[in-house]
């Protein structure tokens, strides 16, 4: 029953949404549904650490502890993302960019607003619907939703550019995606010979899970690559990761932090799902190597770019595909300590990324630019919470310590020296230090420094409130997970492993 | 005495259309007219269809009618009257200005089709004698053509509305994989992939439509603001 509310709850919010005329009830309803979303996900993993895998329908919807923590890591993202986009849709209507946008000729404007709400909940409706669904055709149908939701979220400016970055997205994403089809296709194949596909069943995880050994090998193997490429498109990593500064430098700041953190999650997740089934039946060595490789690659493409930028929401999505590099890395890298760094990465870059996404977005709304050469710096001064949260954030997402990210980077690190991966550890340290030097010299020149005599501005309590809780949040989380939270880290480690 | 469909026909009739399906790609390849393009799509589209219910008659997989059926609607007629609305939208008839010229790119076409052929090699397994097996060889062959021609008009088509059609010739290709293959993958599934396939092409008719309304053109060469 749980996992039906999970996806009823958003898919009912968006239309509803769509049908009411004031602003503050679209906003009501917005947040109400999320944070209902976000209990749901909570009960669900509870249910699942205490009583194992639920399912229903026949096994049609199925849900473990890694579908459980996916559930609750895009819930809790979509939240905040909510609570911060009431703040931020308030003041781009003050500021008359949505009139611009909706050409309303300066009068309110309504459509736009509805345009993000109702598209919203119906992105995480596909993304709640990618984890929670067993049959693997319909994972690739809910992942091919979300990018139809997304694209209009990346051109919701109607600006030329926007659509450049729509075109791409929806372009790059297509293709993508139809490359991981065909890998689903012969996935299927490949199990024909140990399942017969009379039923529906033939396409569950759970079932394919079971019997992966006896799949088809050569089958298999070609089944792998396709899926890596497409779910590696939809994830932004290189090559395939062009469009990503685009669509998130486009985008929203909210729909951009739901990009960077929900949807990279689930296509993630469908390649660990695919990873799992792989390793079964190849052994986890094939599968290694190809992960490795493109992960590295990922973190490597996104060093130069990082080093050199010129605009900050791009500085944020390089940042996004290596911190995707590297969770594929410690994929690759495989072992226990692999998979829990991976996990223990996507949940603190769950919870991390918002917060950089809104202290950018805090501060393209007050200075009106994106351009590094168009700031001052000292932005300290005239936006002390902002600036002190964009730099903590900035910090914490290079992975310095005392933050989360160091010890999952730590352990991803471990895991590389562990299975003897000694060169390639030490590159990607590398990698690591060099985008944290960058990546900080860039937000500590716009920071900090002296006075530019900009005026003080004053926020909002929602855009307030939701950079100060997830501050909160990233620095207890450097010291302390809650219990429940690690177990099912656990566990969802364990899935990905290959155990029940 | 219950009518037993002869299985060898049925291969022949298969492999014939499908024959024609990789003869119409590559035909497509050399279109200069944007209307006529979106034709040989739709009859594409309906003997794909057409191949579906012959893979459905011939194995008793009643299912398959179904996909057969929403192919030959949905591809065959909803799809192409819709893009041919937008054509006439926008009022451009002469659309198509490949990067490679007509010859040499149904040269590539034709290499494809072989590295089509290649691919579909390692996946037959000749002591699997069993007619499955061999209409799988045949149909994979043409499947994989499809999906790489495809791919080679996305790429040397510069105009907007040509890339769609790019788009939809390869999931073509992965409709005949998912049959020949597997007789199809279970309903839901095949239901899910059709929607998704009409939601992205309105989402990429109003992303063609707002972009020639913005830059005058549908030429996604000059989509070239965004740049480091």
């Amino acid at each position: 029953m749980i996992l039906l509310g999970l996806l009823i709850v958003p898919l009912a919010s968006g239309p509803l949404a769509f049908l009411l005329r004031k602003r503050r009830m679209m906003e009501a309803v917005n947040v109400t549904a999320f944070a209902i979303l976000l209990g749901l996900a909570a009960v669900l993993v509870a249910q699942v650490l205490r009583r194992g895998p639920v399912s229903v329908l026949n096994g049609f919807f199925y849900a473990d502890a890694l579908s459980g923590l996916v559930v609750l890591l895009s819930a809790f993202a979509a939240l905040a993302c909510s609570v911060y986009a009431v703040g931020y849709f308030r003041h781009e209507e003050r500021s008359g960019v949505l009139q611009e946008a909706e050409k309303t000729g300066g009068r309110f404007a309504i459509g736009k607003l509805r345009e993000y709400y109702t598209l919203m909940p119906l992105l995480v409706f596909a993304m709640i619907l990618v984890v929670l669904a067993n049959n693997l055709g319909i994972l690739w149908v809910a992942v091919e939703g979300t990018t139809l939701a997304s694209v209009f979220l990346v051109m919701f400016y109607g600006r030329e550019t926007s659509l450049e970055a729509a075109w791409k997205y929806a372009i790059i994403g297509g293709v993508g995606l139809s490359l991981a089809l065909f890998g689903t296709i012969l996935v299927y194949y490949s199990a024909y010979g140990a399942l017969g596909t009379d039923t529906l069943a033939g396409l569950n995880w759970s079932v394919l899970a079971g019997k992966a050994a006896q799949f088809d090998k050569p089958t298999m193997r070609l089944a792998f690559i396709l899926i890596l490429l497409g779910y590696g498109t939809k994830a932004g990593i290189a090559p395939m990761h062009t469009w990503k500064p685009d669509a998130y430098s486009e985008a929203p700041i909210p729909g951009a932090a739901m990009l960077a953190t929900g949807v990279l999650n689930c296509a993630l997740y469908g390649l660990v799902r695919f990873y799992i089934l792989s390793s079964k039946c190849l052994g986890a060595q094939f599968g290694s190597h190809l992960l490795i490789l493109f992960g590295l690659l990922s973190i490597g493409v996104a060093v130069p770019f990082i080093l050199v930028q010129k605009n900050f929401r791009r500085l944020l999505a390089y940042s996004s595909i290596d911190h995707s590099g590297i969770m594929v890395l410690a994929l690759g890298f495989g072992g226990p300590l692999g998979m829990l760094g991976m996990l223990l990465h996507m949940t603190f870059h769950s919870i991390t990324k918002p917060l950089l996404f809104f202290c950018a977005g805090n501060v393209q709304q007050e200075l009106k630019t994106d351009l590094f050469r168009k700031t001052k710096g000292g932005l300290i001064h005239s936006m002390p919470l902002t600036g002190a949260a964009f730099l903590m954030v900035t910090l914490a997402v290079t992975g310095s310590p005392p933050f989360s990210f160091f010890q999952s980077e730590f352990t991803i690190l471990r895991a590389g020296f562990s299975a003897g991966y000694f060169a390639l550890a030490v590159i990607f340290t590398g990698f690591l230090v060099t985008i944290f030097s960058g990546f900080l010299v860039h937000i500590a020149n716009l920071v900090l420094g002296e006075d530019p005599g900009l005026s003080r501005t004053k926020m909002c309590g929602w855009k307030k409130y939701s950079v100060v809780v997830l501050a909160a949040m990233i620095v207890i989380m450097g010291f302390w997970i809650p219990a429940p939270l690690f177990r099912l880290i656990q566990h969802a480690a364990d899935i990905v492993m290959g155990g029940p | 005495m219950p009518f037993v469909p002869n299985p060898e026909l049925g291969n022949r009739i298969i492999t014939l259309m499908a024959a024609l399906v990789l003869v119409l790609q590559i035909a497509g390849v050399g279109q200069r007219w944007i209307v006529s393009s979106i034709r040989i799509f739709a009859v594409q589209s309906f003997l794909l269809g057409g191949i579906a219910a012959v893979i459905g008659y011939f194995n008793q997989a009643s299912h398959i009618y179904i996909a057969a059926l929403l192919t030959i609607v949905l591809k065959a007629g909803v799809l192409p009257r819709l893009l041919e609305r937008l054509v006439e939208r926008i009022g451009i008839r002469r659309e198509i200005e490949p990067l490679i010229n007509v010859p040499l790119s149904i040269l590539i076409a034709g290499g494809l089709t072989l590295l089509g052929y290649v691919v579909a090699e390692s996946f037959y397994h000749p002591e699997e004698t069993s007619a499955r097996a061999a209409l799988g060889h045949n149909t994979l062959a043409v499947a994989i053509s499809l999906f790489l021609i495809g791919f080679f008009v996305m790429v040397n088509r510069r105009k907007a509305l040509t890339q769609v059609l790019g788009l939809l010739s390869l999931e073509n290709g992965l409709f005949l994989a998912a049959i020949s293959l597997t007789y199809g993958m279970p309903l839901v599934v095949e239901l899910g992939i059709f929607f998704d396939v009409l939601v992205a092409v309105m989402v990429l008719g109003i992303l063609v439509f707002r972009i020639r309304e913005a830059f005058d053109s549908m030429d996604v060469s000059k989509l070239r603001k965004l740049r480091e």
